[in-house]
């Protein structure tokens, strides 16, 4: 199989780049950084300087994503060697347990990070996500609430309690998340629109009142929010005869977006 | 693509490719997003007569429309794609017949909430609607075995039935067609509905995949 560098005609410091693209924007490209990154690695290592670690990392947690054990192994041999007492690594560690599905081992490493550091946040969110993948919803939302009354501005954790509530169709408590995201955040035109879905499903004539009203108002953030503009079509035709009107003008904006995007 | 009911094919003349699409487009939809749920809808070519007996008839799903990867559990988009999908369906005589579902966590594969509300929406059109669940943890590579399980709808219920090879037109050439998109991760190239949403140009029957599928026929 071409190497990644053959494939794209790209040199090792754009491919190093690119990792840091993805590492900032977070993005789940799991496989892509796996090949991206294994390559780098092992041709290009001794170029990276101390960059190599935090690569190390990224690589480590796609390769577990992607079920690659041996190249998580190797990742995690070589932070270890470099970082022996880090807790950071010690996650890491953890990771790699619960990715192997001992989540009674990986709980006892993160146990052991918190009883050194009872601060530490990152510890914290991995028992939660091992309630959260062995099913365990109701706990798993109980020691989140308890997390964001301790830690009340961690944004990432109040998105995953509203995306816990949704899934247990508790949109009320799903809407009070995403209240909070919108009051921090009230210029982020994906928490309204999400706002207003939550508001949609819950039904009833001031929640569907509500769902327009975030619509709009994410599409006066974004005009190309897709999602806020169909949301605001589906609950145009309803209601009062003002509000038919704006039917017309929704299919016309529907109408000059396809356009414009195509 | 699957016999939505167990008895023999009389005669059922249109070409086979057609066929493989809706298992195929499943599975890379779920092999997309292997983090997340995915759902989709499954579409059968609509019959025009009804024989009094028809409903021992079997029903051919022709092709699969993904739709969501994620939250699965809100309502206006959902609303949305199935009146965009009803209208595509009804341009191209199909109907929508079925609800497909694979769920974020490995071993879970039984059908939720939402499964059944879909489903039961679906059935508002359909009366025999069924609810076909991914069983995550046999998705390899190789397919060898059909890894879906079909729940239909019985007394208030849904019931599980047996699943075989013989619930396929033909399952060499699907369990062939897929291993191999699998193995060349045409699954990058899928598009859902969220995707289209995210994108207008986005073309959720995603004609791409159709070319691929009937390339390695």
């Amino acid at each position: 199989m071409a190497s990644v560098s053959e494939l794209y005609d790209v040199g090792w410091e754009e491919m190093r780049d690119k990792l840091r693209k993805w590492r900032e924007d977070n993005c789940r490209n799991s496989e892509q950084i796996v090949d991206v990154g294994e390559e780098l690695i092992s041709e290009h290592g001794s170029k990276l300087g101390d960059d190599i670690w935090i690569i190390y990392e990224q690589v480590m947690i796609a390769a577990l994503d992607c079920s690659r054990d041996d190249l998580a192994l190797t990742c995690l041999q070589e932070l270890r060697k470099q970082f022996p007492d880090s807790h950071r690594v010690k996650r890491l560690s953890g990771m790699r347990l619960e990715a192997l599905e001992r989540y009674d081992e990986a709980n006892k490493h993160y146990d052991a990070i918190l009883q050194d550091d009872p601060t530490n946040t990152a510890a914290r969110k991995r028992k939660i996500s091992i309630l959260k993948a062995q099913g365990k919803s109701a706990e798993a939302i109980r020691e989140l609430n308890e997390y964001l009354e301790q830690f009340v501005g961690d944004q990432e954790a109040w998105h995953e309690l509203s995306e816990l509530y949704i899934n247990e169709h508790d949109y009320g408590k799903a809407a009070f998340c995403l209240e909070e995201l919108m009051m921090t955040n009230p210029h982020n035109h994906l928490y309204c629109e999400q706002y207003a879905e939550v508001k949609y499903t819950q039904g009833g004539l001031e929640n569907l009142e509500l769902s327009r009203k975030y619509f709009a108002q994410a599409l006066r953030l974004n005009n190309r929010n897709m999602r806020a503009l169909f949301g605001l079509y589906m609950l145009a035709g309803r209601g009062t005869k003002e509000n038919k009107c704006s039917v017309k003008a929704v299919e016309e904006m529907l109408e000059s977006m396809q356009i414009t995007m195509s | 693509m699957f016999l939505l009911y167990m008895n023999l094919l009389e005669g059922v003349a249109s070409a086979v490719y057609s066929r493989k699409k809706a298992y195929c487009k499943m599975l890379l939809h779920a092999a997309k997003y292997p983090h997340c749920a995915v759902n989709g809808l499954l579409v059968a070519e609509k019959v025009k007569e009804k024989k009094k007996d028809s409903h021992s008839a079997p029903i051919l799903c022709v092709d699969c429309v993904p739709l969501f990867h994620g939250t699965l559990a809100l309502a206006p988009m959902l609303e949305v794609a199935l009146t965009l999908i009803d209208t595509w369906c009804k341009e191209n005589r199909y109907v929508i017949a079925g609800y497909y579902q694979a769920n974020e966590r490995t071993k879970d594969f039984r059908p939720n909430q939402v499964a059944e509300k879909v489903a039961a929406r679906i059935s508002e059109n359909f009366s025999e609607a069924a609810i076909v669940m991914v069983d995550n943890s046999r998705l390899t590579m190789s397919c060898f075995e059909p890894i879906v399980l079909i729940y239909d709808h019985h007394e208030n219920k849904w019931k599980s039935r047996d699943v075989n090879t013989d619930c396929f037109e033909d399952w060499l050439e699907a369990q062939k067609i897929t291993s191999a998109l699998l193995e060349g991760r045409s699954y990058e190239n899928l598009i859902d509905f969220d995707n289209h949403l995210d994108d207008l140009r986005n073309d959720w029957t995603n004609p791409v995949i159709n070319k691929s599928v009937l390339d390695l026929c």
